[in-house]
């Protein structure tokens, strides 16, 4: 009887230890899980608070039927050229690389804190409306002058 | 001492047995529970990385009363790649479900982070008024409103 007692303990315990086990492993696993993806959001949702973008002018030529937006990074985050996504009169636009200057400077894809980013597009007809929106979701608006 | 010895044999081995399954059914319920926690704690990480925005701008006008279509740009603004199909999508316009979704992937192939889809509802009569549109991916929702003029 005694060595039944003794051996139906050990056995229950050791059920017990390989549970403990496999819940440990699984709890630990989710919630790095979740902590990474809420720290990245986190990391995210700060990005976006530093960021923000201004349109100093949308400016349309009828003669040649091109559109110039000139926009400024207000912010202090390093914004990406090819992330930026500009829409006329609720359309989308594709703006290649080469239209898409930096400070004059088409070949980079950086746009830092204070510089001046100018995309050209040919349009046709007369646009009203353009909105500009980074790659986090920080928008702007203006009408076409 | 035999007649001693098989009950104590017998005691012994039906304790074991009973332990050996008390332990089973232990470990079995919790590797059940351990495995919907991992599901569970990978399902939220993905919600937590999904996030999109409606980019359109609604004051250029996003409803062609002519053609009945609703036309909508969405940004990924979230971590990882959406899947950019129609039926990834739940779509609710003024309180009525849509089933006529097309999407299309402006500035690439797949809907990666940063990359704009076009949402298309298509046969959807709006009469003028203001809409609410909500948009569900992958658990995250957004809502978009409009004036149809």
């Amino acid at each position: 009887m005694g060595f039944g007692v003794s051996g139906s303990t050990a056995i229950i315990f050791l059920g017990v230890l390989i549970a403990t086990g496999t819940l440990y492993t699984a709890t630990s696993n989710a919630s790095e899980n979740v902590l990474e993806a809420q720290d990245a959001d986190a990391e995210r949702a700060l990005e976006r608070t530093n960021t923000d973008i201004a349109v100093t002018n949308a400016t349309y030529d009828t003669n040649n039927t091109s559109l110039t937006v000139n926009l400024t990074n207000v912010g202090s985050e390093t914004l990406s050229v090819s992330e930026t996504t500009l829409l006329v009169d609720n359309a989308y636009v594709d703006v290649p690389s080469a239209n898409a200057s930096v400070d004059g400077d088409a070949g980079t894809d950086l746009w830092y804190a204070g510089e001046n980013l100018s995309f050209v597009v040919g349009v046709d007809p007369t646009p009203e409306r353009v909105k500009v929106v980074t790659g986090s979701g920080v928008a702007a608006t203006e009408a076409v002058s | 001492m035999a007649d001693i010895s098989v009950p104590s044999l017998i005691l012994f081995i039906a304790s074991i047995v009973v332990a050996a399954g008390v332990s089973g059914v232990l470990i079995d319920t919790v590797t059940g529970i351990s495995s919907s926690l991992d599901e569970r704690g990978g399902d939220v990480s993905t919600e937590i990385r999904t996030d999109i925005e409606v980019i359109s701008d609604p004051q250029a006008g996003v409803y062609d009363g002519g053609s009945d279509n609703l036309s909508i740009y969405v940004k990924n603004t979230g971590l990882r790649t959406l899947p950019a199909a129609s039926g990834g999508f739940d779509i609710i316009v003024g309180g009525q479900y849509q089933t006529n979704v097309t999407v299309n992937v402006v500035d690439g192939t797949e809907w990666r982070p940063s990359n704009v889809i076009e949402l298309t509802v298509t046969d959807i009569a709006l009469s003028s008024g203001d809409y609410r549109m909500t948009i569900v991916v992958d658990g995250d929702e957004e809502v978009f409103e409009f004036r149809v003029p």
